[in-house]
């Protein structure tokens, strides 16, 4: 038996780009639709335990798969906004702790969110290095986007503009990176946190005066009139929040009219989840409650239906490789019948030949199968990103 | 007598398991110690009666700054943070609330049960004193504990977050939210009957700090911006005369002592000077309820001289 592989071996390697090309293609076939089943695999398992650990999101009437998308895997496309208001309503209730999130904005490809520190203790998100956000203008980045941005604690990040010709339209906010986040395999990792106040600020809702132009309005302090001083004092369109002028820093108008995106509600209770969810039935009413698990399992199981096409695919085409793999083997045959001959003529019985044939067989198949798990193990990393690739983008 | 050594270690043994497990089950308790930031100190005080030993009650801000015009760092930040209860006085007493990253869910806005009494201050003026630089009072009056009902009214918000936290503990917090509230009603009771003598008595006070007290116990009070250890300039000076015209004040109230030079200015003028201290930080002695009860006693000199 040891002389038929070695026979076989030496044969192979002699054709060795027939037996590359078989190996190849072998290996492709069967390696595709395990591949695909693992990106899947990774996806259901990515999205699921995501929308598990959200027991309710609300936000503004609408596509509730873009809702979820948008505030639990920070999906790109904007998703319309809810007012602040609706967060206070949800406490007021006392049935759930509402933790909004504002993530309109995106810092060089990466997602920017705008959260409340409740957020990163829902989450369990601490720093593995430095610290959370403390002053308006911090941030704090996920441990995948601080790896791709290359910055860490005491750097400083500049948030992107709202729109470069709009003259009177927000300016980028330089942030300082105060912590980078421990890995928590979610789509945090590739998430820029900033306070929800921050948020507000790049969303051009707060602003610094300059507080030099209000001093010298001031000519009779410490007794000027408040209202001369604020008039002369002229608006300043920081782009840097420093703990010189972090004081002159406010908001105008009601922060309950301010922006978010949607809000994480957690309820105390069953029955508190219950009657949450009652005060949403009105379908005229400008918000909705969803469910994420079940706004994720009937995206999953659209996507398990293409899954299923794509098998069914990759079924006929493995059909039809299988078939032509037995074609050339059959032409080789033919091919080598004066080998095969030659080898009967040696004196071997017919069952020798056979016995090479198939060591040849399954050398080709260990080979194609080493080649597969290979491949399979090199993309274990990238099913995440594939599945969030794929499904997300 | 061999079995009697032998039962005398097996009780030692008893006897120091127990002691350890009693030290360790102390420490775990200790652990359990709730961590409460207030923003001023009758919060504070608030905090410490009714939390008992079961609480850590921090006021982080210095003991020689208001902590109305206080602005933490990024240290106490991230000390507030940890906190398992933030209570806030509200009444936007806090402005550096815009300013810095909090936990929302652990935010307490003790005033928020009267929100809709609040009194808002139109035409301040921008004044400073101290090292916490220029300042106004425009805006919404926040000193409203000095009205011993709403004062109540903000225990009560810091008993109810309490339970809310450590429900176990309803009980206690409950009984000492009673003892609490008694001695706030007995405060506002001796108020009440003080004023009650002379309910139109012109009173003239130093600073914008005493709207609640005033609407509360109905006082005819006019302010200045004055600092009690700042001489005011000559047109300040002016600004009062032109008051005192139309309001015959013979009393200012002031938040602390006053530098005598001012007080003997007054006396010229006719006006004493007592005080009445809002007690927004930490008294060098006693506590809150003993700073209130010397200021009834210094008002009650205004009204029964």
């Amino acid at each position: 038996m040891r002389h038929d592989f070695y026979l076989a071996w030496r044969y192979l390697r002699h054709h060795r780009t027939r037996t590359l090309i078989l190996i190849l293609c072998l290996s492709l076939i069967a390696s595709l639709p395990l591949c695909l089943h693992r990106v899947l695999d990774a996806g259901e398992y990515w999205m699921t335990k995501r929308a598990e650990a959200t027991p309710l999101l609300i936000g503004a009437r609408g596509s509730a798969v873009d809702l979820t998308l948008g505030a639990l895997y920070f999906a790109e496309g904007e998703v319309p906004a809810i007012s602040m208001r609706e967060a206070d309503r949800v406490a007021a209730t006392g049935w759930a702790d509402p933790l909004p999130v504002y993530a309109r904005f995106r810092v060089r490809g990466l997602p920017l969110v705008g959260v409340t520190l409740d957020y990163f203790d829902f989450r369990k998100l601490n720093p593995a290095q430095g610290e959370l956000p403390a002053l308006l203008g911090d941030c704090v980045l996920g441990a995948d986007a601080a790896e791709r941005l290359s910055l860490g604690p005491g750097d400083t990040l500049a948030s992107a503009s709202g729109n470069a010709f709009d003259l009177a339209g927000t300016y980028p906010l330089k942030l300082h990176v105060t912590g980078v986040l421990a890995k928590s395999h979610a789509p945090d990792d590739q998430a820029v946190f900033v306070d929800l106040q921050t948020a507000w600020v790049i969303d051009g809702l707060g602003h610094g005066h300059a507080e030099a132009q209000a001093a010298a309005s001031a000519p009779d302090a410490p007794f000027g009139p408040a209202t001369v001083r604020r008039a002369d004092a002229g608006l300043l369109t920081y782009t840097e929040i420093t703990p010189e002028n972090l004081s002159s820093f406010h908001f105008h108008g009601d922060p309950a009219t301010y922006p978010i995106s949607a809000i994480i509600a957690l309820p105390h209770d069953v029955r508190s989840a219950t009657l949450l969810r009652g005060r949403y039935l009105d379908d005229s009413a400008g918000t909705a409650i969803v469910r994420p698990l079940e706004v994720t399992r009937g995206l999953l199981q659209n996507i398990f239906r293409v899954g299923a096409l794509f098998d069914g695919i990759l079924v006929l085409v493995g059909g039809a490789a299988l078939v032509l793999f037995s074609l050339v083997f059959a032409l080789s045959l033919r091919l080598r019948q004066r080998e095969i001959e030659t080898i009967y003529l040696l004196g071997c019985a017919r069952l020798t030949v056979a016995r090479l044939l198939l060591a040849e067989i399954l050398l080709i198949v260990l080979l194609s199968g080493a080649v597969c798990a290979a491949v399979l193990y090199a993309s274990r990393p990238f099913a995440s990103e594939l599945a969030r690739f794929f499904i997300l983008s | 007598m061999q079995k009697l050594r032998i039962l005398f270690y097996v009780y030692t043994l008893l006897v120091s398991l127990v002691a350890a497990s009693s030290a360790w089950g102390a420490s775990a308790i200790g652990e359990q110690k709730l961590k409460i930031v207030a923003s001023n100190y009758p919060l504070a005080y608030f905090a410490e009666r009714l939390a008992g030993p079961r609480a850590t009650v921090t006021l982080p801000a210095p003991a020689s700054v208001d902590p109305a015009y206080w602005q933490p760092d990024a240290k106490a930040v991230g000390a507030m943070q940890k906190a398992d209860l933030i209570l806030l006085n509200g009444a936007d007493y806090e402005k550096w609330l815009a300013h810095v990253a909090l936990p929302r869910l652990k935010l307490i806005d003790t005033s928020a049960t009267f929100r809709d009494r609040y009194i808002r201050i139109e035409n301040a003026v921008v004044h400073s004193h101290g090292p916490a630089g220029q300042h106004s009072h425009e805006g919404i009056a926040f000193t409203t504990w000095i009205d011993f009902d709403q004062a109540a009214q903000q225990a009560a918000a810091v008993a109810n977050a309490l339970i809310a936290k450590r429900p176990e503990l309803k009980a206690l917090t409950l009984d000492a939210l009673q003892m609490l509230q008694q001695d706030l009603a007995e405060l506002d009771e001796e108020i009440r009957r003080i004023t009650a003598a002379k309910p139109s008595l012109p009173l003239m006070a130093s600073h914008p700090v005493y709207q609640y007290l005033a609407r509360r116990y109905s006082l005819n009070l006019k302010s200045v911006h004055w600092e009690p250890g700042e001489m005011p300039p000559a047109q300040e000076w002016a600004e009062l005369d032109k008051t005192l015209a139309g309001h015959p004040a013979k009393v200012m109230l002031w938040e602390s002592e006053p530098d005598t030079q001012v007080v003997e200015k007054l006396k010229a003028k006719g006006i004493a000077s007592k005080v009445f201290d809002p007690c927004a930080n930490r008294p060098d002695t006693g506590d809150f309820l003993t700073v209130m009860q010397q200021n009834i006693k210094n008002l009650k000199l205004v009204f029964h001289p």
